[in-house]
């Protein structure tokens, strides 16, 4: 009732606080989506370079996306995206596989090894990535997965291999769905293998999903490894890869406009999906918390 | 009651022929026991083993010790009227095949302490039951009651691969030569703890720029963290007020800025903040500045500048954790205080803080390792710098950049090892005193 | 169908952690926790527990929380291990045989349907994982939907549902594949008070319909009395009683039963059982019971010598007619009018008790009002003896 009337009737002071509020507001959003903005203004910017006397372009062009996909004498971008698409379907399946194995096993079976795992998993956690990644190169390079194409092979081995430590937000997920529903399973004659698959599986969508375009994602933006194992070979370079070379002083000239118009590429289907999974990723987090 | 147990003493002790043979010749255990299909793989492996070892193994091992002797020679060749090149040892591949070996010889004894109790088990249930699972009834186990170890498996070894071998790997050259300096690329040496004692020293070059380092990481990570933390805080809490109105709208514009993949925002915030970039430019033509601000020249400068587009980075992500617990926080502590007479500021300070803070202590303390070893955000925003001449890590290095630097690009191994090292060591200290005070830590031993 | 026989089993749930912090604060390790005990093994949730169930038989398990009554059932439904001890089924042991061959059902507290599939998915799914074939199948479903009266939701999502109608379908997926054994772990814990005695009505129709053995946990003790041919009351892990809802009632064997069993609950007295020539005399608060000659014989059977006893009467047995000398005097706290009768509560030498008397008895002028005086007696053919140090029932020893 009281909420009620102050609303209807807001004193002269709360109407001055809600409009420093909303005006606050206003111009943290304007902060936050400026660069977003400005980028998408700079992919469709007629005249090169990456600095210009001007902060909003002087022409408009969509050539700047042409390029980008028909280009393929000095960076081959189109061949960039083809090889990242093959990683990430690869990587996709195996890491998808994995986390939710992993998460699985620790959320719904009892063996005498699921504390340790957890412990190591949290050990492993705190070294840095890179120091296992310089010595990946090196055990890649023994099993000759460092030319040509076989680089692939060895991105694919590096962003899934490791992802079985990756089990806090499915695992958080699948500690909520009820003990009881997997026990009547198994008294109505299912196996391990069948309540995994018919009924938590089916339940899980949510964190299925979310598993697998969290791995489908991580190769198109990760530039680090790719650089590392990739090296020079040119043509096994992956959409990250690219995107930073053309910001290099070599390029940076002629590409500028064009890394732009493969940013907004990139970062559509991207922001889509992270917008549609950030549900998840809220709960994930909140039951990370809570457990 | 003690002899039930099925451990190694027991089997040696008490076991019958087989299970004693077993120790010897692996998988006989099983064989005996009605299980050939299974003891025949465990036997595969030790000959495997056996042959490994004889193959490459023992010369692995016997290499370690040494890493190597013979240096690249250049030889005349009278024939062909040319110098010919005699490859020489290898140190970086004795280590790696060293370590290996180390690893199959570890993954071979617990093999066989397996195999062992194993044994010992089935010889009891022999005895007690007069069955055994059949090779059929084990696979079927693997999809029932043992589903773990059919879904674990793969998991387990590319982490034991590909995690696991590589750090040990890594940390083994932290006490080696191994590095560019005095170019010990091909051939190197164990060198026991120097490295340790330069990284330490604070009077070398090496110790300097780590004691450095380290500071500049540790301020990073706690602004990082707590200005992240709290502006979420407050921003997650000013757009779930009663009187804020297009709540969703004003989360999207937040969200939209951690959907474009990070790389890609923090390679243009580089941009934009050049002399030249859009953020001087605009600057310069609303006439607020004469000349360029200095974003990545001067250390402070970048500093602050890394500091605050963290903070642009990072509230949005904090917002969206923080929504969700605020949400929870129990509404009578807000009406008490109210009854009580507290102000936004006290209320914010004496009650949704310290509540949030006890919820999420073990977020913050994932936060603050991931600040740590936070590379996107420097690497791509200042690559480090600015850089001193002689140095190789530059003013806006954390521990991380600064082993990249020193490993990808120095090819100072050992140094990044010993860095890798440290940090780690550093990580763990940080970790286990806020977790040992944190709420939920007490919380856990109380429930227990 | 079946006969069920459980054979000193034991459950422990090894809890190395506790013992070691235990022996670290210098505690006894073999203290006591909940009141359950504590051995070098564990914590023991179920003792010793024996129990032989006949054919067809509706069991009940009830027992306040925590007793291993639960604990009992699920090791029954193979969902947990026993530590000790031998089940049979059919004469065959168990222990060893997973769930799914022990051919049990079992009707869970919370209905664990499955969210994702229809009804008709739900009751289907314990037989296609069997492979039954389809025309079997869809006979059986029916059949299974018809006894419950939910073949109008068949095509409906667990979602759709009441909370009963998810209970019938629960019931439904237990019953559709006609299992030996029928276990139900508080069904109706979870349903509001009238459609409980609805659901039931239903279970007492539907155990004269399939042949199964019924294991029945509840923490009701109306649920257990109207249910159940024979009751296993349980405390703290141990089995207290078994008998028939009569005997539990009527010859109690312990204080723990005698106030578990009966609403509301009987009421206990501090007094002394003594010898007078050769016939066992009450005394309690002042009053002389002379109890009746078959309980003065089974004193006598036992040998019986004068000690210190706990007496207990129930309310409904307590009554207001003047005999010399076994009168009890108490004031009156409450008194409820429930229509049929008239509970008053009072306090009569220091203790609470409840008294029902029937309005029949009663007249205009002679209902109690609060702080008025009230002489009572124990009707000396129902009231009880306990030994006050063990709790047992003199008699029923």
């Amino acid at each position: 009732m009281n909420n009620e009337l102050e609303k209807n009737k807001l004193s002269p002071r709360r109407r001055l606080v809600n409009f420093l509020v909303h005006l606050m507001l206003a111009v943290l959003a304007i902060i936050w989506v400026l660069p977003i903005f400005w980028i998408v203004l700079t992919s469709f910017r007629a005249e090169p370079g990456a600095y210009t006397s001007t902060f909003l372009p002087k022409g408009y062009t969509f050539n700047n996306y042409i390029k980008l996909f028909t280009d393929r004498n000095v960076l081959n971008f189109p061949k960039m995206f083809l090889n990242t698409l093959i990683i990430a379907i690869f990587c996709c399946i195996f890491s998808t596989f994995f986390v939710l194995s992993v998460s699985y096993s620790l959320s719904r079976m009892r063996f005498g090894f699921r504390k340790p795992y957890m412990n190591i998993a949290m050990i492993l956690g705190l070294f840095p990535g890179f120091m296992a990644m310089v010595a990946q190169y090196f055990i890649l390079k023994a099993l000759g997965l460092t030319e040509g194409s076989a680089i692939r092979i060895g991105l694919i081995i590096v962003y899934s291999a490791c992802t079985g430590l990756g089990f806090q937000i499915a695992k958080g997920f699948f500690d909520t769905i009820p003990r009881s529903i997997d026990e009547a399973a198994i008294i109505d004659g299912a196996t391990q293998w069948q309540v995994f698959t018919r009924i938590t599986m089916p339940l899980s969508k949510p964190i299925v999903i979310y598993t697998v375009m969290t791995s489908f994602i991580a190769p198109w933006v990760d530039f680090v490894f790719a650089k590392v194992i990739c090296r020079a070979n040119a043509d096994q370079f992956t959409v990250a890869i690219g995107l930073w070379n053309m910001l290099q002083k070599e390029y940076i000239y002629q590409w500028y406009t064009c890394f732009a118009a493969g940013a907004v590429v990139i970062s559509i289907p991207i922001a889509i999906l992270f917008i549609y999974m950030q549900r998840f990723y809220v709960e994930g987090m909140a039951g990370a918390v809570k457990g | 009651m003690e002899n039930n147990r099925s451990n190694v003493k027991n089997a040696l002790l008490h076991g019958d022929l087989y299970t004693r043979l077993s120790a010897v010749v692996m998988g006989l255990g099983m064989i005996g026991h009605k299980q050939v299909i299974k003891g025949c793989m465990v036997l595969l492996c030790q000959l495997a083993f056996i042959f490994f070892m004889f193959d490459s193994g023992i010369h692995a091992l016997l290499m370690m010790p040494s890493l190597g002797t013979r240096a690249q020679e250049k030889v005349w060749n009278e024939a062909k009227q040319i110098y010919e090149y005699i490859a020489g040892d290898n140190s970086q591949q004795i280590l790696l095949a060293g370590v290996v070996t180390c690893f199959v010889i570890a993954a071979i004894i617990v093999l066989w302490i397996i195999q062992m109790r194993f044994s010992y088990k089935l010889q009891k249930e022999l005895e007690e039951k007069g069955h055994v699972p059949t090779f059929k009834e084990d696979i079927r186990n693997l999809f029932d009651k043992n589903l773990h170890i059919t879904l674990m498996t793969l998991p387990c070894l590319g982490i034991l691969i590909f995690n696991i071998v590589p750090l040990v790997y890594m940390i083994s050259m932290a006490f080696t030569t191994y590095s560019k300096e005095d170019e010990h690329l091909m051939l190197f040496d164990w060198c026991g703890l120097r490295q340790f004692s330069r990284v330490l020293n604070m009077k070398g070059n090496i110790g300097r720029q780590f004691w450095h380092v380290l500071g500049w990481t540790i301020v990073w990570a706690i602004f990082a963290t707590f200005l992240n933390y709290i502006l979420g805080m407050i921003l997650a809490m000013v757009i779930n007020r009663r009187d804020t109105k297009g709540k969703a709208f004003w989360r999207f514009c937040f969200i939209l800025s951690i959907a474009v993949p990070q790389f890609v925002t923090l390679m243009i915030m580089n941009i934009m903040l050049q002399p030249s970039g859009a953020v001087n430019i605009l600057l310069q033509n609303l006439g607020l500045i004469s000349s360029p601000l200095p974003f990545w020249q001067n250390a402070t400068w970048a500093r602050i500048t890394i500091i605050v587009i963290n903070i642009w980075i990072g509230i949005p992500y904090t917002m969206l954790q923080i929504t969700g617990i605020l949400q929870n926080i129990p509404a009578e502590l807000y009406e008490a205080a109210k009854m009580d007479g507290a102000g936004p500021v006290k209320i914010f300070f004496k009650i949704t803080l310290p509540y949030m803070l006890f919820v999420t202590t073990p977020y913050l303390i994932s936060s603050f390792v991931g600040n740590i070893n936070n590379f996107g955000v420097i690497y791509l925003l200042s690559g480090g710098g600015p850089t001193y001449v002689g140095d190789t890590a530059g003013q806006t290095d954390l521990l991380v950049t600064w082993l990249y630097k020193l490993t990808i690009d120095q090819q100072y191994y050992n140094l990044g090892a010993v860095i890798g090292i440290m940090t780690f060591v550093i990580l763990t200290i940080v970790t286990l005193i806020t977790y040992r005070n944190s709420g939920s830590y007490k919380n856990e031993e109380a429930f227990m | 169908m079946a006969t069920i026989s459980l054979q000193h089993i034991q459950k422990i749930y090894p809890n190395a952690a506790v013992q070691e912090r235990r022996k670290k604060r210098g505690d006894d390790p073999n203290k006591k926790r909940n009141n359950l005990k504590v051995t070098e093994e564990g914590v023991v949730a179920v003792d010793d527990f024996n129990l032989e169930i006949a054919d067809k038989e509706f069991i009940v398990f009830v027992g306040p929380s925590g007793c291993g009554k639960s604990t009992t059932l699920r090791m029954v439904a193979g969902l947990e291990d026993i530590t000790r001890g031998d089940l049979y089924i059919d004469g065959v042991r168990m222990n060893d045989v997973e769930p799914k061959d022990r051919d049990i059902a079992m009707v869970f507290q919370n209905y664990a349907l499955y969210p994702h599939m229809t009804v008709r998915q739900n009751l289907e799914f314990p037989l296609t994982l069997r492979k039954v074939p389809k025309e079997q199948m869809d006979k059986q479903v029916d059949e299974a939907a018809d006894i419950l009266g939910i073949t109008e939701y068949l095509n409906r999502k667990p979602k759709a549902l009441s909370g009963g109608q998810r209970q019938r379908v629960a019931i439904g997926r237990a019953i559709v594949r006609e299992p030996k054994v029928l276990l139900m772990d508080e069904p109706l814990s979870n349903l509001d008070a009238k459609l409980r005695n609805q659901m039931r009505a239903e279970i007492i129709k539907l155990r004269q319909r399939i042949d199964s053995t019924f294991i029945y946990v509840t923490h009701d003790q109306t649920e257990a009395m109207t249910l159940g041919d024979r009751i296993v009351i349980m405390k703290d892990g141990e089995i207290q009683q078994i008998g028939t809802p009569q005997e539990v009632f009527n010859k109690p064997l312990n204080t723990f039963v005698a106030g578990f069993i009966g609403m509301p609950q009987m009421n206990f007295y501090d007094g002394r059982l003594v010898k007078e020539g050769d016939k066992y005399v009450i005394e309690v608060l002042g009053a002389r019971i002379v109890p009746t000659a078959d309980k003065q014989k089974r004193l006598k059977e036992r040998n019986t010598p004068e000690m210190d006893i706990t007496v207990g009467a129930r309310p409904e047995h307590i009554s207001l007619k003047e005999v010399d000398g076994a009168m009890i005097e108490g004031v009156v706290d409450v008194s409820e009018m429930m229509g049929s009768s008239v509970h008053i509560h009072l306090n009569a030498g220091g203790r609470d008790s409840i008294i029902i008397v029937p309005t029949i008895d009663l007249k205009d002028d002679e209902y109690p009002t609060i702080g008025s005086k009230v002489r009572f007696t124990f009707a000396p053919n129902v009231v009880h003896m306990f030994d006050k140090e063990t709790g047992e029932n003199l008699e029923y020893k």
